[in-house]
């Protein structure tokens, strides 16, 4: 009853999460859920090692261009107030 | 089709939608698409869970952060539950976190609102059509 409460206790307060380039890390796993679910969704048949392959594949993708619109955005503000 | 047998049709993809809002997962599970059902549910109930940890129940604000509610109602409808609770303002959220939080929660209500339209649309279409003849390569 204790460990429940305890547990139920970390979802009454935030995390401390700072403003640092850090927290940005927080968006890849937000990308394995979208390339999960987007999967899931799409493929014609559950099998699992081809489903698991094409998750990993999509992921990969999804998270190169973020990585490329984040150099983008930030050249363009550096050019833009360097 | 006869007339009584689109009705009865009509109401189990209704039944179908109500099932994958109700629980994430659950529309595919009807229409015995076992493995996808427990993807969706893993999933979609993960990414729930780490945008509450992360950002608190106050997240979930039907009165300051209605629009993010309307994407975080679409997981299920006991967040409307948890919305109750939050409404009195005791559980508060700001900064990096309730962003974070936000945003997870939301997505994940997103996430389960094309889930439920690709149960609809599998229950409308038949399985059978949809799936083919695949082999796992």
């Amino acid at each position: 009853m204790c460990e429940l409460g305890t547990l139920v206790a970390t979802f009454t307060a935030p995390e401390n999460i700072g403003m640092d380039a850090k927290n940005l890390l927080w968006i890849f796993p937000l990308l394995l859920s979208v390339a999960v679910i987007y999967k899931a969704t799409k493929m014609r048949v559950i099998f699992l090692r081809r489903f698991f392959r094409e998750v990993v594949i999509l992921f990969c993708t999804l998270s190169f261009v973020m990585l490329l619109v984040a150099a983008l955005l930030h050249v363009g503000v550096w050019r833009l107030t360097g | 089709m006869p007339r009584q047998s689109k009705i009865d049709h009509g109401l189990f993809l209704v039944i179908v939608a109500v099932l994958a809002w109700a629980v994430p997962g659950a529309g595919h599970f009807v229409i015995k698409e076992r493995k996808r059902a427990v993807i969706i549910f893993i999933t979609i109930t993960l990414t729930f869970i780490t945008g509450l940890y992360i950002g608190s129940v106050g997240v979930i604000d039907p009165v300051g952060a209605w629009p993010w509610y309307i994407g975080q109602m679409m997981t299920s409808p006991a967040v409307g539950m948890l919305g109750q609770i939050t409404k009195t303002g005791q559980y508060t959220s700001y900064g990096k976190p309730a962003d974070i939080g936000q945003i997870y929660t939301s997505i994940a209500g997103m996430l389960n609102l094309l889930c439920i339209i690709s149960a609809v649309y599998m229950a409308y279409a038949g399985r059978g059509e949809i799936i083919g003849e695949d082999e796992d390569v």
